[in-house]
């Protein structure tokens, strides 16, 4: 209910005055303050359900019942005896609803999805050269892993899940810092603990176009009261969604309120996707402290999956089944 | 002349703060050091914000050492060797207690294969000070923020949680930070054990607190200081000084370094299908292998 009546509020003087709302607080350098420690989860679907059609928006009694829903469905999940059996899914998670932070709430845009564009709230189709790109991956992926170069980023510790760049709600750790002088900010995500260091003004010359970085180079400005921050340079392992090297990311970051930060991103990359792609959620400030996340430090996975990978070539085992249900 | 030049901002700062109620007001044609001296002296401590680097061997060892070689010297030749250098140490040497100089001893005897920075792990304070990667430092009043280019590492500093402590133990540790005059006084506490205090077996115990002093002693040189204390393992405290150069070239910037995919060659080698020993460089087999 308090969500509903700030959502009101905000939209009220947003009208009336045409301006940054006042509780917004402001740097000694006079731009909006975005430090803070900032909650990105959200159970809002990052792609619109087939269910929700050419619905863009809820109302506040939709999203109750949706996010009830998705309560209920995870109580449900959370209680249902076992059997004794068991799939695939169950030994890819790994993970019960007590390791899951996803959130129990939509995002305060109480809109149907978070993407934003294409406008049906659906991901652009794949060109024919995305589609091979993502192809190959799988097959490397669904592989028996010759080495560590075989399984994704994430596995590997080298990015997060939901770190991005751009930042997406995930399975935990939906979380990130920002730190903010007058010259930089800094963008550090829970998962995996990786920072960005972002100059606000403009940022200078391009990097080379060989010089490539897995989470691209980023350069940010201010547009009015909104922070802009346009990142490529991106490997073609980085891969966000099915993106290559051309990846272009340019994030805009607006504090709401006192509370509220939103985060738009369009993803633009013509050679892997027909069309760009644009979503929008609104992150929460919050007391909660950002922890190290050791990745690589506690990574026992990498090592039992190879040892598992040399056990069934000993035993002559050909194995094609190890990409990740989710992925499949 | 550093009491000129101390003067000099004094009256910078009295005719700033006369013409401007904004404190973030400078000369708009000062060199940008200047500007960030002359901020910082009108709004309290100094600011350290700035990209820096440390110009020594400390992190192959703390104590004083001649060249040496690594164990990859067939592949790597000349760039294969640690450079020497001398002890960053007040007194020269860690004043360790028997048993833990035998367990040193032990670790410098394998430290390529159990040196946790080599895996790419976490190097922990103050080990990550003095790795030769920059570092960059952004100043805020409530909290310092230092990215690390290793590992595209980081750690935040508490300047407005005194008395706090850690949830729980963590490769970096818990940062409470406060002002000494100008000096950035940092309690480092809550690290692991794991970590190393540099390439040679240098360690400590899980009791470790350090205590770190930043002082800025003129606009392009941190004066760092670490006391390192941990009972379990030294005889006493024991103190490493040494400078902090700032990155002043245009376009100075941090980079990536992520060493994941460095470290995975030797956490995983072994693990490989048709693994076959070392490689060189170029992925050649060497014969004396």
């Amino acid at each position: 209910m308090k969500r509903v009546a700030s959502f009101f509020i905000s939209i009220a003087v947003l009208v009336v005055s045409g301006t940054v709302n006042a509780d917004v607080p402001i740097t000694k350098w006079g731009k909006p303050s975005l430090q803070g420690n900032w909650d990105f989860r959200t159970v809002t679907p990052f792609q619109r359900p087939a269910s929700f059609a050419d619905k863009e928006f809820l109302t506040p009694e939709e999203v109750e019942e949706f996010e009830a829903a998705v309560v209920a469905g995870r109580a449900a999940r959370a209680t249902v005896e076992f059997d004794g059996e068991y799939d695939q899914q169950d030994l890819d998670v790994g993970y019960n609803q007590f390791y899951l932070d996803q959130g129990t709430t939509m995002t305060t845009t109480m809109r149907t999805s978070q993407l934003i564009f294409p406008e049906n709230g659906r991901m652009p189709s794949m060109t024919d050269r995305g589609r091979e790109t993502a192809q190959y991956f799988r097959a490397l992926q669904r592989r028996s892993p010759q080495g560590p170069e075989d399984r994704n980023l994430y596995d590997r510790c080298i990015l997060g899940f939901n770190a991005g760049p751009p930042m997406r709600s995930g399975a935990y750790n939906n979380i990130m810092k920002l730190v903010q002088t007058e010259g930089h900010v800094a963008i550090m995500v829970e998962m995996v603990n990786d920072h960005r260091i972002i100059p606000t003004d403009g940022g200078g010359d391009d990097l080379p176009e060989d010089m490539r970085l897995w989470k691209g180079d980023s350069k940010g400005y201010w547009d009015g009261d909104t922070f802009v921050v346009s990142t490529k340079n991106f490997t073609h392992l980085s891969r966000f969604s099915g993106t290559g090297e051309t990846m272009v990311l340019t994030e805009r970051f607006t504090r709401l309120d006192e509370n509220r930060l939103e985060y738009e991103w369009t993803v633009e990359d013509l050679e892997m996707f027909e069309d760009k792609f644009t979503a929008v959620v609104e992150m929460q400030l919050t007391e909660d402290d950002v922890y190290e996340y050791a990745c690589h430090e506690a990574n026992y996975a990498m090592p039992l999956m190879l040892s598992g990978a040399r056990k069934q070539e000993a035993q002559g085992i050909e194995d094609d089944t190890w990409l990740p249900s989710w992925s499949r | 002349m550093i009491f000129l030049k101390q003067i000099s901002w004094i009256i910078i700062t009295a005719v700033t703060l006369i013409a401007c109620s904004q404190e973030s007001t400078a000369p708009a044609n000062a060199p940008a050091n200047e500007v960030a001296a002359v901020e910082s002296f009108a709004a309290g401590p100094p600011d350290l914000s700035g990209i820096w680097q440390v110009m020594n061997t400390a992190s192959w060892n703390l104590e004083g050492h001649t060249a040496s070689k690594m164990p990859v010297t067939t592949v790597l030749g000349a760039f294969g060797g640690i450079p020497a250098g001398m002890s960053v140490i007040e007194g020269g040497e860690i004043p360790y207690l028997p048993d833990a100089l035998e367990q040193r001893d032990r670790n410098r005897a394998d430290w390529n294969n159990l040196d946790p920075v080599a895996k790419c792990y976490i190097p922990g304070v103050p080990r990550s000070t003095y790795m030769p990667w920059p570092f960059q430092i952004l100043q805020t009043e409530t909290e310092i923020f230092i990215a690390y280019e290793f590992g595209s590492n980081s750690r935040s500093i508490f300047m407005n949680r005194p008395g706090t402590q850690a949830p729980l133990p963590s490769w970096m540790g818990y940062s409470l930070g406060s002002w000494e005059g100008d000096t950035l006084v940092v309690d480092v506490t809550s690290q692991m054990s794991d970590t190393w205090l540099d390439a040679s077996g240098n360690y400590h115990g899980p009791n470790l607190v350090v205590e770190e002093r930043y002082t800025l002693i003129d606009d392009n040189h941190i004066q760092y200081e670490a006391t390192i204390d941990d009972p379990d393992v030294y005889s006493r405290p024991w103190t490493i000084s040494m400078p902090l150069y700032r990155r002043i070239e245009d376009g100075a910037r941090l980079l990536e370094y992520k060493c994941v995919e460095f470290g995975e060659d030797l956490l995983y080698d072994h693990l490989r299908r048709e693994y076959d020993g070392p490689k060189a460089l170029d992925g050649s087999i060497q014969e004396d292998v």
